[in-house]
């Protein structure tokens, strides 16, 4: 009689521990995705508004470097890479930047992935249809350089994979860890009549 | 005994259980918002980025040029080399520095456009030259044949003191070949109802960017 009594206070007590445990291993799992899914969701908005940023600073190198009497092309992917370096390195962490050397941007992150490996974003510069230069035909002074009538877009992208928490076999990329940037910025350059 | 000590533990289950259903929802409500700002906050970076270059090319051409007839832009310029009636805009008979200017925007802004509604309004305005610096400001007038775009541009002048008058061009305060502005403005709210974050997202925020650019040193 004693002995029951014992036994059913032992397993009462057991009872709630037991049920601690199972609660735990319920929520725990839930609430470490829940933590690693916004710190995630905020290095991914840090570091894609850096890239924006990066890109928009791009263009603007690419477009003041080929709107002047003596620039007629868009400086290569290199130059615009060392200027925006400086401003997208800090935002990212374990990520390299590298220029695009091809004239033709990488349609996919994918692309940069299988040129330079993973966690790699690539900078491409490139300038969309030039048309052919003709003497304008508005009325311009001819003691200053004459600008073109028309002049092209400059485009730079940076693409590729940046690092991330997501857990390899989770992520975008075949390597794991990785999340997907694409973004471009555009403008016009001034084009002069050499 | 026994039924006092089963009646505490499914008392105990019942409260676990209703903790359980409050606490999950709170927390995914919490998450489902934080990712929303934080598109939010990616959406605004673009947008600003996406007006700032617009402005800027608004002056990337010749003062007095014009597109001539059957020219247009594509609001993604990687879609000018098949140009279509709905996917473009006709930029005939406008400054040429508006057609620039939607070239970049569009160029820029990348971003979902699902997730966007944007708030049209003319590509180009000015207010012409009111002919003497006695003359009162008059309120941005489009081009005739402005189409309606995202991304709307105004041609103005700034004063002695550095404040902008869009829309308005005068003599006084912009000769011809001295300082003018352009002010680009674009709006949109971004909608979360086509994403499965609108499960707990009930507001719908609205984008603004504004930005301003003077001409460059070479231009004539």
């Amino acid at each position: 009689m004693e002995g029951d009594a014992r036994r059913a206070t032992r397993a009462a007590f057991r009872r709630p521990r037991a049920q601690a445990t199972i609660e735990f291993a319920f929520s725990a799992p839930l609430l470490l995705l829940c933590l690693f899914a916004t710190i995630d969701a905020a290095a991914w908005a840090l570091q894609n508004s850096a890239a924006v940023a990066a890109a928009e600073e791009g263009a603007r190198i690419a477009a003041s470097a080929a709107g002047t009497p003596v620039g007629q092309h868009a400086p290569s992917a290199a130059q615009v890479t060392r200027g925006v370096t400086a401003q997208l390195e800090p935002a990212l962490f374990a990520t390299s930047v590298r220029p695009w050397g091809s004239p033709r941007c990488p349609r996919k992150p994918d692309e940069v992935e299988a040129a330079f490996g993973p966690r790699v974003v690539a900078v491409c510069v490139r300038e969309n249809d030039p048309p052919p230069c003709t003497t304008p035909a508005t009325a311009q002074s001819p003691a200053l350089p004459l600008l073109c009538d028309d002049s092209p877009t400059v485009s730079v992208r940076v693409v590729g994979f940046m690092a991330s928490l997501v857990p390899p076999g989770f992520g975008l990329g075949r390597h794991g860890g990785e999340i997907a940037v694409d973004v471009s910025a555009t403008t016009h350059t001034l084009r002069f009549v050499r | 005994m026994r039924r006092v000590q089963r009646r505490g533990r499914r008392s105990r289950d019942a409260q676990a259980i209703l903790e359980t259903a409050l606490v999950i929802p709170i927390l995914l409500l919490l998450v489902c918002n934080f990712l929303a700002v934080m598109v939010q906050v990616t959406a605004q970076v673009q947008l600003d980025s996406a007006v700032s270059l617009a402005a800027q090319a608004r002056f990337q051409t010749t003062q007095g040029a014009y597109d001539p007839s059957g020219v247009r832009c594509c609001p993604d310029p990687r879609c000018c080399a098949s140009p279509s009636g709905a996917t473009s805009l006709d930029t005939a008979g406008l400054p040429t520095g508006c057609r620039y200017a939607a070239e970049s925007f569009y160029g820029t802004m990348t971003f979902n456009q699902g997730m966007l509604r944007w708030q049209s309004a003319a590509l180009c305005s000015t207010g012409g030259d009111s002919g003497g610096a006695s003359a009162s400001p008059r309120s941005a007038q489009p081009y005739p044949g402005a189409p309606p775009a995202h991304v709307a541009c105004v041609l103005g002048a700034t004063d002695p003191t550095g404040r902008v008058h869009p829309g308005y061009l005068d003599r006084a305060l912009n000769p011809p070949f001295g300082l003018d502005v352009v002010t680009c403005d674009a709006t949109a709210t971004l909608d979360f109802s086509r994403t499965p974050l609108a499960w707990g997202v009930f507001w719908a925020p609205v984008l603004h960017a504004h930005a301003e650019a003077v001409p460059p040193p070479f231009r004539q």
